[in-house]
């Protein structure tokens, strides 16, 4: 079809073709997202198109989403779990309202793509759903060496020792590796990736998953991926396991639980209540809904 | 004896060069500058081997080339021409033909290298045992318990308190910043240490005390060591040969109590009336 016939009308007036972005765009960043999936872990660079919102609200994860959508797809947004924050409502509709045809859903599971800004959803994704993360800083090795030609070089040669370094200054100063989101993650026995914030929980859901893992940095300008079925292991030292966030209640030593859904397998979210205790709840609200479903259901 | 390191004819010429860079300059003309094209010949047609086991001293003025050709050596910086030869574990590695990944494995595991200012070899915001665990870790390494005793051990050879291992370097004396530097440049059990100037700027004891470290060390462990220094006292204690240089050229190479009893080039031997 040309591109002409799938323009869709979304301001008064404004006319875009299918997807926002033009056709040589997206063709761009299909190509870069080719070759990210082909080379696990390794940063491509892309142009980065202006988007109607500002770098640093998701633009790199729009675009690679841009590019996938097609007008028989299914599309989940999330921020921090949450489809009903303002920057995951706002870009869901701004799908709607550039690509005609796709649907918006809250569900995890009848999504065919997902962009996401720092969580995976709980429930284990199937080999025909894309997850796109939105990335603030693509570069693990950026906490160490500044100078971005030297870091490419290091990548080149897998010379992560630095890094490692940071772990050791970690384990000296607190006894263990306090990483609590971007942790570094090597991915198919080569390049170390830093997997946008994600908590801890969620790097182990990178490893052997069914699905494929886009990874899009807006402001700059870089596209990674971890392909199905490939290894992606958080860096650490042979004797000092990776561990995930515990949830444990530190007097009584058991685990907190949802107060909405009450799982205790999931990733939760602190707040206070009116009365100022502390309170549990799913981090992803999709989740936690069809956990409620299920025991409405049951009951 | 058996080589580890060969260096056949190594030249550097900061700038364009010209044909008539290496007639024009060197002892003979007083100068490294080239008045043809204002190149500075750095260093030119320096040869020289290296023993297992072996102490050479590089002795010079400063501006004579001698830190040029240890840079070169630990890939600091790339030569103009000329070769040189790493013979390790059986085998000969030829230093410049190398990639980018083979000169950094062998750099980083194979040789060690102090310099005269602990910034160029330490990280500062690191702690004196994160620099050791960079070294360890290069050379994959990846249990933190032996890291951290290897790390213990080396600190202690080289007399910094274990107290203090994790603190940052950039709050120790001159002196125990260097001590650090050694026991880092020590760490992986290398057999070739480069030493760039280890005791200019520090006071005479403290000079004495790492003095004595290095040879003991030495003994201990055997390592080839080339030892660039202008003090004649570092070169009587350490080697047991030297090769003098002088913009950008050797000079003069013997057994070191000869050079120093004996000097035949007129620069050695005003180099040597001069020592206090």
């Amino acid at each position: 079809m040309h591109p002409a016939d799938t323009m869709g009308q979304t301001r008064e007036g404004a006319q875009y073709g299918f997807a926002f972005l033009d056709e040589d765009a997206k063709r761009e960043l299909r190509r870069s997202i080719f070759k990210a999936v082909c080379i696990p872990g390794n940063q491509v660079p892309y142009a980065s198109r202006e988007m109607p919102i500002a770098r640093g609200f998701g633009t790199g994860g729009m675009q690679v989403t841009l590019a996938l959508l097609g007008p028989d797809d299914t599309c989940k947004v999330i921020d921090q779990g949450a489809d009903d924050s303002v920057n995951a409502a706002n870009i869901r509709n701004f799908f709607a309202l550039t690509c005609p045809g796709v649907t918006g859903t809250l569900r995890t599971e009848e999504a065919s793509v997902i962009q996401t800004r720092h969580r995976i959803p709980e429930l284990p994704l199937r080999a025909d759903q894309i997850l796109v993360f939105q990335v603030p800083y693509p570069d693990p090795l950026v906490v160490v060496e500044p100078n971005a030609a030297k870091r490419r070089r290091m990548h080149g040669r897998a010379d992560y020792a630095r890094l490692w370094v940071k772990l050791y200054e970690d384990m000296v100063a607190f006894d263990e590796i306090t990483i609590s989101h971007r942790y570094p993650t090597r991915i198919n026995g080569h390049y170390i990736i830093d997997p946008s914030p994600i908590p801890r929980f969620d790097v182990p859901k990178l490893h052997q998953a069914d699905c494929l893992y886009l990874f899009g940095a807006g402001r700059e300008k870089r596209i990674y991926a971890v392909p199905p079925h490939t290894d992606a292991v958080p860096i650490t030292f042979t004797d000092v396991p990776f561990a995930v966030e515990s949830f444990r209640d530190k007097t009584t030593g058991k685990r907190h639980t949802c107060r909405r859904c009450g799982a205790d397998d999931s990733f939760l979210d602190e707040f206070l209540d009116d009365d100022g205790a502390r309170i549990f709840q799913c981090s992803d609200a999709a989740w936690c809904d069809m956990r409620l479903e299920r025991l409405e259901a049951a009951e | 004896m058996k080589p580890i390191l060969d260096v056949d004819n190594l030249t550097r010429i900061h700038g364009p060069g010209c044909p008539a860079c290496l007639d024009v300059t060197g002892p003979a003309h007083d100068t490294n500058l080239c008045r043809h094209c204002g190149s500075v010949v750095a260093v030119a047609d320096a040869s020289l081997r290296l023993h297992k086991g072996e102490v050479l001293g590089i002795m010079g003025e400063s501006g004579s080339g001698k830190s040029s050709l240890v840079k070169m050596l630990y890939f600091d910086d790339k030569p103009t021409s000329g070769r040189a030869t790493f013979h390790d574990e059986g085998q000969a590695h030829e230093l410049f033909s190398l990639n980018d990944a083979q000169q950094l494995r062998l750099r980083d595991t194979r040789m060690g290298m102090v310099y005269q200012n602990p910034s160029l070899g330490l990280n500062f915001d690191i702690s004196a045992g994160g620099n050791i665990a960079e070294r360890l870790l290069m050379s994959d390494e990846l249990s933190y318990r032996v890291i951290r005793e290897k790390a213990t051990a080396l600190l202690a050879r080289t007399e910094v308190p274990p107290a203090r291992m994790d603190e940052l370097p950039r709050n120790f004396s001159g002196g125990m910043q260097q001590r650090v530097q050694i026991a880092r440049a020590l760490s992986t059990g290398a057999p070739l240490l480069l030493l760039d100037e280890v005791t200019t700027g520090l006071d005479l004891s403290v000079q004495a005390r790492i003095l004595d470290l290095i040879m003991e060390l030495q003994e201990v462990t055997g390592v080839s060591m080339l030892v660039v220094t202008h003090d004649l006292g570092v070169v009587r204690h350490l080697t047991t040969r030297t090769i003098v240089m002088k913009h950008g050229r050797i000079i003069e190479s013997g057994l070191t109590d000869q050079i120093l009893e004996d000097p035949q080039a007129a620069y050695t031997q005003q180099l040597v009336s001069s020592a206090l």
